[in-house]
């Protein structure tokens, strides 16, 4: 029984790191109707800037981590402004390209500025693990999964109370009429862009001290990702991060008890879970509308 | 009239074809071997200089550098090795289709360090029908030196995975005899020999393994993993996995309160690995981990005033700009440079690839100074095995301290 | 009849051209040719599916695992002859396509996009995991199993001798020119319209009577069955196959040569072929930096979608149309 709990646990801090990115995806589908492909390439770049500065500049974390966040919001702005604000509103294939494209891009010039090597980030939380009975719950997983309710709880207020959060909110579901009431719509859109992959850097510099950094560390946390927004419904932030933890837990457990499954079918399972939901319930568990087309 | 166009182009068609078959046929060969010039020696290769395996590519990196550093001081018997490495993106079809290019187009005299296990076994029978070297292939699969009567041009290098395996498992057996172990392992031919190489070196003995999991190198984390093997109730666990992973069951195993005796794998030893899986001290699992060990490590600090690593951090410096010098693939394609540059010079005037393929198998080469004191590189008809001596050396605050004598096993 | 007159001669010049071609071509590049042929059939098939109704895949590398599987296994394990498993593979495929065509009726666009990549990244884990069947990671060679035609040893085709390369090439172009007129037969009737209409407006094709159901799972079936004979033809040229022999990047590679060849056209899928065999090589030719070859990728990537907006097909008329004028003028 120890073994279920412990399972329980271990699925919950895996999931909390899906939420994470989950909530990323969401906001910027939300924002510009796209899925991002590069969106766990992104988060892996933020992170790499996160480990420069502490490592080989001897930043202390906090500094860091907001400097950190501040470069990501700007590149994510700069991003959508210059590569996916042309194609944005043509077909729907060319988008899906120009994100690809991006992730290819990104993978490689990681590779390529920092080479192959795994590299180790520090937790902002205690490494310690407490005990309760007999299964061990680690701090940094606990403030994992806080890190992504907490997030949630302030995009929700963001978007309600916020004039820049109700501009966006205007500019993502009506952009014509958003216009005619004074909404910058491009300009909110990058700034859609650049909340999400601040987002993205908040996933990575959580990810990073317990799945360490390389180029690759988002890639497959990504397709979890995708799995949790879809499942949560892929417009809804608190369905990324209910989607995240679910999702997190189930894969543990079938892994851990259905032998078939195992680790190897782990990545089919989550893909199954994306064909399941957008068959047959294509507006997750907490999505409002039925998808629609973009 | 309107079937004119159809019948005419049928016409065509069908006489160009005839000219086209016609002149294709036959070809001429050369007494001299494909690769060979006056002046040089062409060498190829694949290796993933993208994609999730690229971190590997330091293996080319390294063997390039080194011979660039031979070229500088004159080359082999007059000539300068070329070696050409191509990104294979560690996807077999893509190693087919360069490493053809290599012996077609580029008529490269042997193929050379092509990295991974899979990629190599895609290429083995063309090289071998081909009759084209199959030089070093970087993989522990023991295919590579046992199938020799089936594949005489292929050649691996570096211990073979079940024998790094047996070796693991007779330390087990002589000096922790009531061990139960418990086995994390990626779930490819490289876990697996690791795995099969371990049940053999337990023999008889009364250590057993009692749980062993798997993962895919496609996924996140191995932490569900663990908890796994934690519940087993094994007190030792035997880390089959590449370095990302091999960090993580460490950082899992401390984050569980698990607090198990570890013993690891080459691919993750060198010790900047095992700095990172300290967390900066805090975590004492790594503390006590036995491997074993065949190059000398750069971030060793017993080997910092050692002429070979000396010597490695200037041709690095001069000749691989901007390459990790902490990096220990690198000492590797250093190491299996130096034995290739050696088995060239015994070519002498007029290297050939029948020539190469009888000085492969009888190599006896005992001053590769990237190698452990002591590790000799060896073959002899039938055996494709050139390295397969080990030491065994343990993990302490001060980093890996070799212990006990030379461990041997050929298979 | 007359208005075809000027197709059939193109296609006619076309054909010889590419049976003349060896004749200018190293033995290995024949080789590199024949990749492009299999590309080409690849291509005309995801043509069928997102050029001309309007369905994306980013999964069709792994139709052409299914291909390229169903050839290597019943070539290893049952003793056929690699030439009669080609149509095996495309009914199998073919098969596979439609069966998928039935949920993806529900999914649109970026959804589609996003089920169809799940697919992609799932086929190697699912290869890996029926060991027994694939082979697993160590896969299925080919070379040297007596059922490949070829391999050292030259191939006799109808008296004349031909090298293993030529004979590759020979292979993949004569499926490829056939393959290519079925698709224009195919596209250029009813179906076509039909296929069009779904394109255009779902609502409108409704609405004048065209089964939306019928025509796309269709779409999908005709396009996997392509993808199928291509992935039979690669696993021969490639003569090995495993779990990582089709990787994410051939499904992602294979949907950016569709808009390299302009969509909803067959005219430039030999641009789209050629720009999926050779950007890999010349992307290593511009830098051998670990990590380089990547972001060459992305850059060319985005920059086909800015620069070539109606892909080459647009291109092509264009050029035609100038060089027409000039001829015209004299």
């Amino acid at each position: 029984m120890a073994n279920f709990f412990q399972q329980v646990v271990s699925g919950l801090a895996s999931g909390g790191i899906y939420g994470a990115l989950a909530l990323a995806l969401v906001l910027i589908h939300r924002a510009t109707g796209v899925i991002n492909f590069a969106q766990g390439e992104m988060a892996t770049f933020s992170t790499y800037i996160l480990w420069t500065l502490t490592q080989n500049h001897g930043w202390p974390y906090w500094p860091a981590l907001a400097f950190t966040l501040a470069v990501s919001f700007a590149g994510g702005f700069g991003v959508h402004q210059v590569v996916v604000r042309p194609v944005e509103r043509g077909s729907v294939l060319r988008v899906v390209i120009v994100t690809i494209g991006l992730l290819l891009l990104l993978n490689g010039a990681m590779t390529w500025i920092w080479s192959g090597e795994v590299r180790s980030v520090h937790s902002p939380f205690p490494t310690r693990t407490i005990d309760v009975g007999g299964v061990a719950i680690s701090i940094q997983d606990l403030g994992t999964i806080g890190v992504s309710i907490g997030v949630v709880i302030l995009l929700g207020l963001f978007f309600r109370f916020t004039k820049v959060g109700l501009a966006l909110r205007a500019a993502a579901t009506n952009p014509a009429e958003a216009r005619l009431v004074g909404v910058r719509v491009p300009l909110m859109l990058g700034v859609g862009w650049g909340l999400a992959t601040m987002l993205g850097a908040i996933a990575g510099a959580l990810t990073a001290p317990t799945v360490f950094l390389d180029p690759n560390m988002m890639q497959a946390v990504l397709i979890y990702a995708f799995a949790a927004a879809v499942l949560g419904g892929i417009d809804s932030p608190v369905g990324a991060v209910v989607g995240g933890l679910l999702l997190g837990v189930a894969l543990n457990l079938l892994g851990t008890y259905i032998d078939f499954v195992g680790a190897d079918l782990r990545l089919p399972a989550a893909l199954a879970v994306i064909l399941a939901v957008l068959l047959f319930r294509p507006a997750g568990l907490f999505g409002q509308r039925v998808v629609r087309r973009v | 009239m309107t079937r004119k166009p159809i019948v005419l182009a049928t016409a065509a068609t069908v006489l160009a074809l005839a000219v086209g078959a016609s002149a294709l046929a036959g070809s001429t060969r050369s007494s001299v071997d494909p690769g060979i010039t006056p002046t040089s020696i062409l060498l190829g290769g694949t290796v993933p200089l993208s994609g999730v395996a690229s971190a590997y590519s330091a293996v080319a990196v390294g063997a390039n550098a080194y011979f660039k550093y031979v070229n500088a001081k004159g080359g082999v018997n007059g000539r300068q090795i070329d070696y050409k490495y191509l990104d294979d993106t560690y996807n077999p079809a893509m190693t087919v289709q360069l490493t053809r290019q290599l012996v077609e187009q580029d008529k490269v005299f042997a193929i050379f360090n092509t990295l991974g296990t899979e990629t190599n076994l895609a290429i083995r029978p063309y090289l071998n029908a081909a009759k084209v070297p199959q030089l070093f292939a970087a993989s522990g699969d023991t295919s590579f030196g046992s199938d020799v009567a089936t594949y005489p041009q292929t050649i691996g290098f570096f211990p073979s995975y079940q024998a790094e395996g047996w070796a693991l498992g007779q330390y087990m057996k002589k000096n922790k005899p009531k061990a139960k172990i418990a086995v994390i392992a990626q779930n490819d031919s490289y876990g697996r020999d690791l795995l099969v190489g371990l049940k053999k070196g337990l023999g008889g003995g009364s250590a057993k393994v009692i749980a062993a999991q798997n993962y895919e190198v496609t996924a996140s984390d191995v932490g569900s993993q663990i908890a796994k093997l934690k519940s087993s109730g094994a007190d030792t666990l035997a880390v089959f996995a590449t370095p990302q992973f091999a960090i993580q069951s460490y950082v899992f195993a401390n984050k569980l309160g698990w607090k198990p005796f570890v013993l690891t794998n080459v691919v993750s030893s060198a010790s900047n690995i095992m700095l990172l899986a300290s967390e900066g001290g805090a975590n004492k699992r790594v503390l006590g981990s036995v491997s074993v060990v065949f190059l000398k490590d750069p971030t060793d600090p017993k080997w910092s005033k050692d002429k070979a690593i000396l010597l490695y951090r200037t041709i690095l410096g001069k000749y691989a700009k901007g390459a990790n010098a902490k990096d220990v693939y690198h000492v590797y394609g250093m190491a299996v440079a130096y034995a290739t540059v050696n088995l060239l010079k015994r070519l002498g005037k007029n290297p050939t690839r029948a020539g190469l393929i009888a000085a492969v198998d009888s190599m006896n080469i005992r001053d590769d100074p990237f190698l452990l004191p002591g590790i000799a590189i060896k073959t002899g008809p039938g055996d494709h095995f050139p390295l397969s001596q080990m030491y065994f050396q343990q993990y302490a605050k001060t980093g890996w301290k070799q212990f006990g004598s030379l461990v041997n096993y050929r298979g | 009849m007359r208005r075809l007159a000027v197709p059939v001669m193109l296609f006619g010049a076309l054909a010889v051209a590419i049976v003349l071609a060896p004749l200018f071509l190293s033995d290995f590049q024949a080789q590199q040719a024949a990749y492009v042929g299999i590309y080409a059939i690849a291509l005309i098939g995801l043509n069928v599916l997102t050029g001309y109704t309007g369905q994306i895949s980013l999964g069709h590398g792994a139709f052409m695992a299914v291909g390229g599987y169903t050839t290597a296994i019943l070539m290893t394990d049952h003793g056929v002859k690699d030439l009669w498993t080609i149509p095996i593979a495309a009914v199998v495929a073919g098969a596979a396509g439609f069966l998928f065509g039935l949920p993806a009726l529900r999914l649109t666009g970026l959804y589609l996009a996003l089920a169809t990549f799940a697919i992609a990244v799932s086929t190697p884990a699912v290869l890996k995991k029926f060991e027994g069947f694939t082979g697993g990671g160590s896969g299925k060679n080919l070379f040297g199993v007596k059922e490949l035609t070829g391999g050292i040893a030259p191939v006799h085709v109808l008296g004349w001798k031909l090298n293993f390369n030529n004979w590759l090439y020979y292979l993949c172009w004569t499926m490829a020119l056939v393959l290519y007129v079925v698709a224009w037969l195919l596209l250029r009737g009813r179906t076509g319209r039909a296929f069009r209409a779904v394109r255009d407006s779902e609502t409108a094709a409704l609405s004048s009577g065209v089964s939306l159901a019928k025509y796309k799972t269709f779409a999908f079936g005709v396009s996997a069955a392509y993808a199928g004979i291509a992935g039979s033809l690669f696993a021969i040229a490639t003569t090995y196959v495993n779990a990582d022999t089709f990787p994410v990047q051939l499904s992602i590679f294979l949907l950016v040569g569709v808009v390299v060849s302009g969509l909803g056209s067959l005219t430039g899928v030999i641009a789209g072929a050629v720009f999926i065999e050779f950007l890999p090589l010349w992307a290593q030719d511009v830098s051998k930096s670990p990590g380089a070859p990547g972001v060459i990728y992305g850059v060319i990537l985005i920059g086909v979608i800015f620069l070539l907006p109606t892909g080459a097909a647009g291109l092509l008329p264009g050029l035609l149309r100038r060089v027409a004028t000039l001829f015209r003028g004299r």
